[in-house]
């Protein structure tokens, strides 16, 4: 931990002698000016999005030249935030960090004025996998189970998720659809109402991101039962995928850094260079086991086509279950 | 043990720890007693402060700011009937009456004192009780937390005599206010009549500060017009003599005696507000109502509160602030944050590369005993501190209104902008105040209002999850004995206290006695 922050401090250092010699030489490589860049997040202080964009306000202005500040946005349901970066000037300073929620049901869902193509994507942080867990004492520990049980007596099965269509509830209802089984869905005000309602024997199951629950699962407090994703999480190696327990059902959350879409190209590729370049020096990967975020970036190409194929996977569940047309 | 423990001691009195801390608590307390800002916005300004202090020097500015942010937003509570923080938004009821009968500075130390009686209570309850409690603290559901939240809004309704039915209609309007926005179980939008910004709902801050100060000004403000012409012929010379006005600091000195008959007050305020710190999700306002609402009904001088009593400063202050040790607790016993602060705590925690929960304190024993350590001395620096500034805040809150007012007013509006980065809140604040001041002409109660607004919330979350998990059947409510329990026990209150009051003495004529009934 010392050695991070002789890092740290050798790295402000650096960013001060390099500002300092260099200064005139930075602005002209980059389109971005002085005026600082703000990282805008639809949620409140202390969760994830805001520890990992934390991350990158640390470690990158070094790359980019203007210093980055985190901004907290969780008014109207983050839709505030959105709106902010939206009606902001197209400069690439004002950038919106954000999971699908916000931005891909949201845009579906709510009376918003902008589209799913009015975004591009500059990068993407990192793919949250949803994780179904219990407590170790509870009937219910694996898949199997859960799909036994519900079989045998449905929809008394009772399933605590975060904000409803939020990304730790969409995984269950695509399950639901798959199988057909049933539970009874209780919202709850988030991850920590979550784990005391199911810790606390008043639900049966929750659903939550690995990072969150991992040293508990480790420990035996928490079951982990199943992950909704391709591969299994290097947080939870010992957790099984609903793919291999026979459901096809994989719905990672990524988080990504969005401009709008009328932001230069050029902006946008500096932006993505020096964001890239940042998340892969020494500092910022020692900072990114150091808080759990399991950081790895994907370049701004291959993350338009992951955000496109979100806006096609929401929108049909959407349409399925009838919340939109 | 030992080892790590001198470590601990080493690590929490090095000599740049200290003054982090007494940092954190000076920011606090300033920033708590301006209304709009709290402990908590700063906390979460300076997280990434972590990134660059050792722990120790981190975890005690963050937990500085907390202290004095707690005890910071009693002062514009009582200077200014202004509540800094949503936390002391019990305090305003009766440390401005206090102001206002002359004794800021007789109310403002006995908010330190039993703030920091309930703190330190509180920290020590954290240090040796964390796991216990938290157990107990597990088996709060949803039915119980609607007990819960049923119990506090009847108690503090049914405050004032006489005006229960009021008090009733308030809680009811706060809750409606509350409601505007998302429907929290089924995600749909209702009562923001097609204005997307009132999508997320009213924020606390805005409603709190509008509801409380602007409401006073404007009310200042007319009445200073109506008067202005008067005034204006035969004050001004007197009024530029003094900018205090007449208030006499030598009169105003809290006596041991009085210390003493606010103690009952202090440790039920310390005993809630312990316990329901605790309990994740609920929060200090909550404590400090409750709190507030039980010291009056087991006080002696019960009549005395709302007009200005010590004991109600008492309660409130001891309530709000014995959470903050205590809502720790699920965060390090299980790894849950609790509350707003907690889930800060949790993320300076993680940013620093400890993961919150149980084996916290093994991973990392030595800064977790620094922490303890500072908890409990960063009371005593506030104690100090605060005792040092208070003589010159009461002296602030003498300063005549209408030059008070007005820039508490703008701070007001800046902290509240400062707060979400939305002119939405601006307006909420203003009409909030506007709401104040109709409500305040008609003698409506303020704080069953507030209370509505802030527990609603969690209180239709609870009952709808409940009945989720109830399938829908309500003698689901009544399974816990918990729950049984906390109706019951506020039934019994509304009794008595209404059968009481008219036994005790009755004066007036049977229809003030009905509209007690209501």
């Amino acid at each position: 931990m010392s050695r991070l922050k002789a890092t740290l401090k050798a790295t402000a250092a650096t960013t001060l002698a390099a500002s300092l010699a260099f200064a005139p030489g930075l602005a002209a490589a980059s389109p971005l000016g002085s005026d600082p860049i703000r990282l805008v997040i639809p949620f409140g202080p202390g969760g994830g999005s805001d520890i990992t964009a934390r991350v990158l306000s640390a470690t990158a202005p070094e790359f980019c030249g203007p210093r980055i500040d985190v901004v907290s946005m969780s008014g109207a349901a983050g839709l505030e935030a959105v709106n902010f970066v939206r009606n902001a000037e197209p400069n690439g300073h004002t950038l919106l960090v954000t999971d699908y929620g916000p931005i891909v049901t949201s845009g579906f869902v709510d009376d918003v004025d902008w589209s799913h193509d009015d975004w591009q994507p500059v990068m993407n942080f990192t793919e949250w996998l949803p994780t179904v867990y219990t407590r170790p004492d509870h009937d219910i520990q694996t898949i199997e189970d859960w799909m036994e049980a519900a079989e045998s007596e449905p929809g008394t099965i009772t399933f605590g998720h975060a904000s409803p269509l939020g990304i730790v509830h969409l995984p269950l209802i695509l399950l639901e659809m798959e199988t057909g089984m049933e539970n009874v869905h209780v919202p709850t005000s988030g991850g920590g109402e979550t784990r005391s309602m199911v810790m606390g024997g008043h639900i049966d199951l929750g659903m939550t991101l690995p990072a969150s629950i991992a040293s508990e699962v480790a420990a035996g407090e928490l079951t982990a039962l199943g992950v909704f994703a391709d591969e299994r999480s290097p947080a939870l190696p010992d957790t099984p995928t609903f793919k291999e327990s026979g459901y096809d059902v994989a719905l990672p959350a990524w988080l990504m850094i969005f401009a709008t879409s009328d932001v230069p190209s050029e902006t946008v590729e500096f932006l993505q260079d020096c964001f890239m370049e940042a998340l892969a020096s020494p500092t910022a990967v020692a900072m990114s086991d150091r808080v759990n975020a399991g950081i790895e970036p994907l370049n701004a190409e291959d993350s338009a086509r992951l955000y496109q194929n979100t806006v096609d996977t929401i929108g049909s569940i959407l349409r399925e279950i009838g919340e939109i047309d | 043990m030992i080892e790590s423990l001198l470590g601990g001691l080493y690590l929490a009195f090095s000599p740049e720890v200290i003054m982090f801390v007494a940092v954190g608590v000076f920011m606090g307390v300033t920033l708590g007693a301006i209304p709009g800002l709290s402990g908590d916005m700063a906390i979460a300004i300076l997280l990434p402060i972590v990134f660059f202090l050792e722990p120790a020097a981190a975890l005690g500015l963050l937990t500085g700011i907390y202290k004095g942010g707690m005890f910071g937003g009693s002062i514009s509570a009582i200077s200014f009937g202004v509540p800094g923080t949503p936390g002391s938004a019990a305090t305003a009821i009766d440390g401005y009456q206090a102001k206002l009968k002359g004794y800021p500075n007789k109310a403002l130390n006995t908010a330190l004192y039993s703030s920091v009686i309930g703190d330190t209570t509180s920290d020590f309850v954290l240090i040796f009780l964390a796991l216990p409690l938290a157990i107990v603290a597990l088996t709060f559901g949803p039915v119980e937390f609607f007990a819960l939240y049923a119990f506090s809004l009847l108690l503090i309704s049914a405050l004032t005599k006489g005006k229960v039915a009021k008090g009733v209609a308030m809680a009811a309007l706060g809750i409606l206010l509350a409601m505007i926005g998302r429907d929290p179980i089924g995600g749909s939008l209702r009562l923001t009549f097609g204005i997307p910004a009132l999508s997320g709902g009213l924020a606390l801050i805005p409603v709190l500060v509008g509801i409380f100060a602007v409401s006073e000004l404007i009310i200042q403000l007319s009445r200073a017009w109506m008067e202005r012409a008067r005034r204006i012929v035969d004050d001004t010379k007197r009024q530029a003599e003094s900018l205090l006005g007449d208030y006499d600091a030598s009169k105003d000195k809290l006596t041991f005696r009085e210390f003493r008959a606010n103690m009952k007050a202090t440790w039920i305020g310390t005993t809630m507000g312990t316990l329901i710190g605790a309990l994740p999700g609920a929060g200090s306002s909550l404590a400090a109502f409750i709190s507030y609402g039980l010291a009056q009904r087991f006080s002696r001088n019960r009549d005395d509160f709302g007009k200005g009593s010590l004991e109600g400063v008492a309660a409130a202050e001891a309530g709000n602030s014995a959470t903050s040790g205590s809502t720790l607790i699920p965060l390090f016993a299980f790894g849950i944050p609790g509350s707003a602060t907690a889930a800060l705590f949790g993320a300076a925690f993680i940013l620093m590369g400890m993961t919150p929960g149980p084996r916290l304190i093994y991973d990392h024993t030595e800064v977790i005993y620094a922490l303890f350590l500072i908890l409990i001395y960063a009371n005593l620096i506030n104690l100090a501190l605060s005792h040092f500034l208070l003589p010159l805040y009461s002296k602030i809150a003498m300063i005549q209104s209408r030059i008070l007012l007005p820039i508490v007013c703008v701070l007001a509006i800046l902290g509240t902008f400062a707060a979400g980065n939305s002119v939405i809140d601006v307006w909420v604040l203003l009409f909030a105040g506007l709401l104040g001041v109709v409500l305040r002409i008609y003698n409506f109660p303020l704080a069953p209002l507030i209370l509505g607004f802030i527990v609603a919330p969690g209180a239709e979350r609870a009952l709808r999850q409940a009945l989720l998990i109830g399938r829908g059947e309500w003698t689901h409510l009544l399974s816990s004995p918990i729950a049984i329990g906390l109706y019951a026990t506020a039934a019994i209150m509304i009794l008595t206290f209404t059968v009481l009051m008219r036994e005790r003495k009755d004066p007036t004529p049977p229809a003030a006695g009905k509209e007690g009934q209501g």
